[in-house]
């Protein structure tokens, strides 16, 4: 008992319709990093939650360094020690890094009246020496990475005293070599006695940062293993609940002619800010080309340009031969181009009509759906229908409201929808974002499939490995340039992490056609 | 907190059979509220009529309840209202008395006002209705409904030297005066709409704003160019000619208060607006611009467009209102303290309804039953006007309460949380 750091015993906490943890048990070992895996709805970060004091379970204890504790806030658990540190983070900005550390806890002078900013700085400066962080307390938080602001995260919940230390999904934000230095830091935490709760739903980082791994699924606790006794192919069967390729199996396909072709585009914001800086390149029928980097470097702004919900400052895009640049989103839409959304909450789905309303979206003025203005609700019921059979989305009722559907499925619903319009041009940004691994194999295959029908595929994604192995090209995207285009099976993951972070590794081998620059 | 979160939660989860029970059950609690203010209001004002008491309701203890006729003594306080008169005359008097009593007749003058303002009220209500399921807080269906009813009388002026006399003259004169209402109304509608769409400009401003322009602009039209020269005292127009008035056909009303061929074409309307935004391709567009733009925007939707076409319907319907009103209610413009405040009523109504075409019509109904009824109890009663105001105030408030905390449990993100909660919160993977 004096080894351990936390434990919980039978948690079960009910929502309105689910259980999302159902007699859950879980005991972490002081000093260790413990993963905590399952896939989206599997109930890891209601478990942490509640751990954190955020919500209060129906059942169960939560004990602290073997200590029965009942946290009615986060308060009650920052003071046991315990802190998190969220998806999101929550840092004040325009404010400098010492200044978000101590927040609310200020060393004080003149009797409490000012705060005393010296101390604050040294005390950070301290903390920062003594886990080897590489920060520097006085620059302002939006002015530094999210690495770095990831780093202020945990330096704030240390200099609150926890032992236990929770991260949701810590590598969500983060370049390829962020994750690395996050390793790095977990690591220097651990030896220092530090315990570390890790929330993911990655195969890959569990095995990579965890002594020891558990395995959530529908809400119940499946097995807790050590890392050097299991491996990727079992976890992923653990998670899921049957067997999984992990694997993308790719077939040979000759890809044909030109399908879309982006020219010179640049996108300015508001802010005359160039997003898209003169990006080019081309898209063959029968290929997936793939654009990776790091969120927030002009993918979106890029794919809106393609997609017709904003129109490029300059450059034309050009769809079999038409250049399309002009057309509204609804032409490009009547013109055969499929688009599933970055964010499904907002675009993809309309979460307060049901699936029979959000089948009919984007179609809602084509026959068959619609007649002289009528919309033909049995048709469109029909093809709703057709859609949730054919991509298995859960529950089967078409009745359903978009937002009672878990992600994954309403992802596949989306992913339906866009394929069955018969497209001659995909544009899928981040289509497996937040989906469960059964899912993602399912819509990497459709992907596939669709590659092998000869339409044209832009993939856009985050996940460097969905890229690598989909694509049969792939763009990089920095700061709004495509800095280079390689070939994914010649190109190794650091190298192309190298690319996502600016950086030009030397040996890379280019595949642009057009438009190359030194 | 959390208990009041999940008491929204509650609420905005709430099944069409639960929103009704709530509503009834609002609509009672407030008759009890209703009751108490009205005893205690009674308690300082002097009492008129006689103190023969018709009932007395026995309760434990020496304490008991005594009825007077038009009054009422409770536990030792003696008020001068009666709760339970008032509310007979309320909702008994807003139809003219009970139907199966002897002498009573449909076409009574209570009935009249009853259905006259239940029938504007159904396309104000209508108006509001249609721009709130676009999303937009079209608070201008008031200024929309007078640009409405002063070109309608306006053009029915004009025209009627040039039309037949009697009914051939109102097959013309009538279908004009709601096309040219509408219209007007229309166009009042379109151009927030427009700023709207085109310049980024704030709806709820720009039709409070519309909506003064609409008041003082039409005042200052009428004196300069329509004041009937006959008026002693009002800013007004000439009388319209009768045969430019809804005709009470096929019973007779009065006419000029009310004909129930309005309340078909008000009926009409709302199943007609239902119809739109559920059956075709252009509802679909509004309401899911309504619900979230974004979405529209990805759906092939011309956002601004749509903006434009919802906000000219929504004025068309609140142009129509004014053209009845004008039609059906007075024959001819009026300005100022004359004219009452049925769009912004609508806007109650349509709140009251969960912006639901068909919603609309009870909500109409209600309101029409306490503008009727309030006029009974001025009559009938000592009880003073403003009392009446304030218990008709109380009831909507009771009544567009809990629609109201779903709109606000809505936007609150409330009902999306366990969705949200299910799939674990973790969206973004990378």
């Amino acid at each position: 008992m004096s080894n351990t750091a936390v434990r919980l015993a039978g948690i079960t906490k009910r929502f309105p319709g689910v259980v999302a943890n159902d007699q859950v048990d879980l005991t972490v070992e002081k000093g260790s990093v413990h993963a905590l895996l399952g896939e989206n709805g599997a109930g890891k970060t209601t478990l942490m939650n509640v751990l954190y004091g955020l919500l209060q379970p129906e059942e169960g204890d939560v004990y602290v360094k073997g200590e029965r504790r009942e946290f009615q806030s986060p308060r009650d658990a920052i003071d046991a020690g315990i802190g998190m540190i969220h998806q999101h983070f929550m840092l004040v900005d325009p404010m400098q890094i010492w200044a978000n550390i101590v927040l609310g806890q200020e060393p004080r002078k003149y009797f409490g009246l000012a705060v005393d900013e010296q101390a604050a700085i040294q005390q950070v400066h301290d903390l920062c020496e003594r886990y080897g962080f590489e920060v520097d307390p006085t620059e302002t938080v939006e002015d530094v990475s999210v690495g770095v602001q990831q780093r202020v995260e945990i330096l704030k919940t240390l200099y609150r005293g926890a032992d236990v230390l929770i991260l949701d999904e810590p590598t969500a934000v983060l370049t390829p070599q962020e994750v690395e230095d996050l390793y790095d830091v977990l690591d220097e935490l651990t030896a220092q006695g530090k315990t570390v709760i890790f929330i993911t739903h990655k195969l890959g980082e569990a095995m990579h940062s965890a002594d020891d791994i558990t395995v959530l699924r529908d809400g119940e606790s499946i097995a807790t293993v050590s890392v050097d006794e299991t491996n990727q192919n079992e976890l992923a069967e653990m998670m899921v609940g049957r067997e999984v390729l992990l694997e993308v199996d790719v077939p040979e396909h000759e890809p044909g002619e030109t399908t879309l072709a982006v020219d010179d585009v640049t996108v300015t914001d508001g802010d005359d800010i160039d997003r898209v800086k003169d990006v080019s390149f081309e898209v063959r029928a029968g290929e997936v080309f793939g654009i990776a980097g790091v969120d927030g470097n002009g993918q979106s702004e890029l794919v809106e340009a393609i997609t017709g919900l904003e129109s490029p400052t300059s450059g034309r895009i050009v769809v079999e031969g038409d250049d399309i640049t002009g057309h509204s989103r609804r032409q490009r839409i009547d013109d055969g181009m499929a688009y599933i959304p970055e964010d499904r909450h907002e675009r993809g789905l309309v979460m307060d009509f049901d699936l029979v309303e959000n089948g009919l979206l984007g179609s809602q003025h084509a026959e068959p759906y619609s007649k002289n203005g009528r919309i033909e609700w049995d048709t469109v019921r029909g093809h709703a229908e057709d859609i949730i059979e054919t991509y298995d989305v859960r529950p089967p009722n078409a009745d359903a409201d978009a937002h009672s559907l878990s992600g994954g499925n309403q992802q596949k619903f989306i992913v339906g929808r866009e394929f069955e319009r018969d497209p001659s041009v995909v544009v899928a940004t981040h289509p497996t974002r937040g989906v469960d691994i059964g899912s993602t194999e399912f819509i990497h295959e459709e992907l596939l499939d669709l590659r092998q029908r000869d339409r044209a595929v832009l993939l856009i994604s985050s996940k460097l490995d969905e890229v690598r192995q989909l694509s049969d090209r792939l763009g990089v995207m920095y700061e709004g340039e495509l800095v280079d285009i390689v070939d994914p099976d010649e190109t190794s993951e650091e190298e192309i992490g190298l690319l996502m972070a600016g950086e030009r590794p030397d040996g890379i081998e280019s595949m642009r056609t057009t438009g190359g620059r030194p | 907190m959390s208990r009041a979160r999940d008491v929204l939660e509650r609420l905005v989860g709430a099944s069409g059979v639960e929103r009704a029970v709530i509503s009834m059950a609002a609509l009672a609690l407030s008759i009890v509220v209703g009751g108490l203010i009205v005893f205690v209001s009674g308690l300082g004002a002097a009492c008129e009529a006689g103190a023969n008491y018709h009932i007395a309701i026995p309760l434990p203890g020496s304490v008991e309840i005594l009825l007077f006729d038009g009054r009422l003594s409770m536990l030792g306080f003696q008020s001068c209202y009666d709760p339970i008169n008032v509310y007979e005359k309320l909702f008994i008097g807003a139809i003219g008395g009970l139907p199966w009593e002897s002498g009573w007749q449909p076409t009574n003058f209570a009935m009249e006002v009853f259905l006259q303002r239940a029938t504007l009220l159904l396309f104000t209500g209508l108006s509001v209705a249609v721009a709130f399921r676009a999303g937009l807080f079209n608070i201008g269906t008031q200024g929309q409904m007078i640009w409405g009813a002063l070109v309608s009388a306006v053009t029915v002026l004009f025209v009627a030297d040039f039309a037949p006399a009697g009914l051939a003259g109102t097959a013309i004169l009538l279908p004009l005066a709601l096309v040219s209402g509408a219209v007007a109304g229309g166009i009042w509608g379109a151009i927030p709409g427009a700023l709207k769409a085109y310049a980024d400009a704030n709806e709820v401003i720009t039709t409070i704003m519309l909506n003064f322009v609409a008041t003082f602009g039409t005042t200052l039209l009428v004196s300069e160019f329509f004041q009937d020269p006959q008026s002693a005292g009002g800013t007004q127009t000439r009388m319209v000619p009768g045969n430019s008035l809804v005709p009470s056909i096929p019973f007779g009303f009065q006419g000029t208060r009310f004909s129930i061929l309005a309340l078909v074409l008000a009926l009409v309307l709302a199943f007609v607006v239902y119809f739109v935004l559920w059956g075709t391709s252009f509802g679909f567009d509004v309401r899911t611009s309504g619900l979230q733009p974004e979405a529209a925007t990805y759906a092939g939707v011309n956002a601004e467009r749509t903006i434009v076409r919802s906000m000219t319907i929504s004025g068309a319907l609140g142009g129509i209102a004014g053209a009845l009103w004008v039609l059906l209610a007075n024959g001819r413009f009026l300005t100022g303290t004359e004219v009452p405040s049925l769009g912004f009523d609508g806007i109650t109504v349509s709140v009251l309804a969960g912006n639901n075409p068909l919603g609309v019509i009870f909500g109409s109904i209600l309101f029409g039953v306490l503008k009727s009824g309030g006029n009974a109890l001025n009559f009938q009663t000592d009880v003073p006007p403003e009392l009446v105001s304030i218990l008709s105030g109380l009831i909507i408030l009771f009544v567009a309460m809990p629609e109201f905390f779903r709109l606000i449990g809505r936007s609150m993100g409330i009902g999306d949380e366990q969705a949200t909660v299910a799939t674990d919160g973790g969206e973004d993977d990378g």
